[in-house]
């Protein structure tokens, strides 16, 4: 797993005040499971784009880790 | 040291607004097709105030990478937007030449919208509560011959701008829209005198839109003063009613 989506996600859920997590799996679901809206997932694009140079949100919507895992991968 | 995007910032209202904003405090970084001695002046005099880019907002494709990647990164927090350059395609409707339309809506439209993407992400990315202006024209709401064109860029300008403001006000960005009148500028040099007398007459002061009152009121809504006030169009057109 790419730790820039890890920390990406962390630094989101830290502006929120919420508790950091310790692990994802590429199915973990970002709304459902994550707790993330539209505009954390917003944020969580530039913070990952930062990182990678990927724009993740490019191609369509993306709603899982493996999903963003596989953007960043090509 | 609060960091505002203004494009063309070289002539006109725009370096009316560069000049405000110094006065002001603001860092600006400038974006203009080409840069003039005044500009330069303003560079020269504010040394780590105020930057400029040469862009040509006809191609709103190259924006992330010409203004976003090379010019205003991530590391550049951005507090401010300002969508003044614009072009003026002015002919009765029958004359329409789609080219030329095309032109004005990647300037007066596309680029913008594209530009207000990438700033909002820079805001957002640094946790910045973010104020976006755009000068719109008192042509949107008070119909002029020759006019038609131009003003249609500029209405889709004031709804994006109100769209913005609800969709990120949660956010704490704002957006707003300067409704100018009629100014004494090179864009409305093509304009004849007969023309210009005919609109500055319809104003209630009878006179031109002074530069150094739009760019007041535009410093006025990107400032902390202005913290509840977006979504809205503000008139500075010497009473166009």
């Amino acid at each position: 797993m790419n730790s820039a989506i890890l920390e990406s996600i962390n630094e989101v859920k830290e502006g929120k005040g919420d508790e950091a997590i310790t692990s994802v799996s590429n199915t973990t679901h970002l709304r459902d499971d994550l707790g993330l809206d539209s505009f954390d997932l917003a944020e969580l694009t530039v913070r990952i784009e930062e990182k990678t140079g990927v724009d993740i949100f490019e191609n369509g919507v993306v709603e899982t880790i493996g999903e963003i895992a596989k953007q960043i991968d090509g | 040291m609060k960091n505002i995007l203004l494009t063309g910032c070289s002539r006109g209202v725009g370096l009316s607004i560069a000049k405000s904003l110094i006065a002001s405090g603001y860092n600006v970084y400038g974006v203009s097709r080409k840069i003039t001695p005044e500009y330069e002046q303003l560079m020269n005099e504010n040394e780590n105030q105020v930057f400029y880019k040469s862009f040509d907002l006809a191609d709103p494709d190259s924006v992330q990478e010409q203004l976003f990647k090379n010019y205003i990164t991530n590391s550049v927090p951005l507090h401010g937007f300002i969508n003044n350059a614009a072009i003026a395609y002015d002919d009765i409707i029958t004359n329409l030449n789609l080219d030329r339309l095309r032109n004005m809506y990647e300037v007066n439209v596309f680029s913008p919208y594209n530009i207000t993407k990438y700033a909002i992400r820079n805001m957002i990315y640094n946790r910045v509560k973010g104020s976006i202006v755009h000068v719109s024209s008192i042509s949107v709401h008070t119909g002029y011959k020759g006019l038609a064109m131009y003003a249609g860029s500029k209405g889709a300008l004031e709804a994006f701008s109100k769209n913005t403001a609800r969709e990120w006000g949660e956010r704490g960005v704002r957006s707003n829209c300067l409704v100018a009148g009629f100014m004494d500028t090179d864009m409305s040099a093509t304009l004849g005198d007969d023309m210009k007398d005919r609109i500055f007459k319809r104003t209630s002061l009878k006179v031109p839109t002074a530069l150094e009152s739009v760019a007041d009121m535009i410093t006025f809504l990107i400032s902390e003063e202005a913290k509840s006030i977006t979504g809205q169009n503000i008139h500075v057109d010497s009473g166009t009613i």
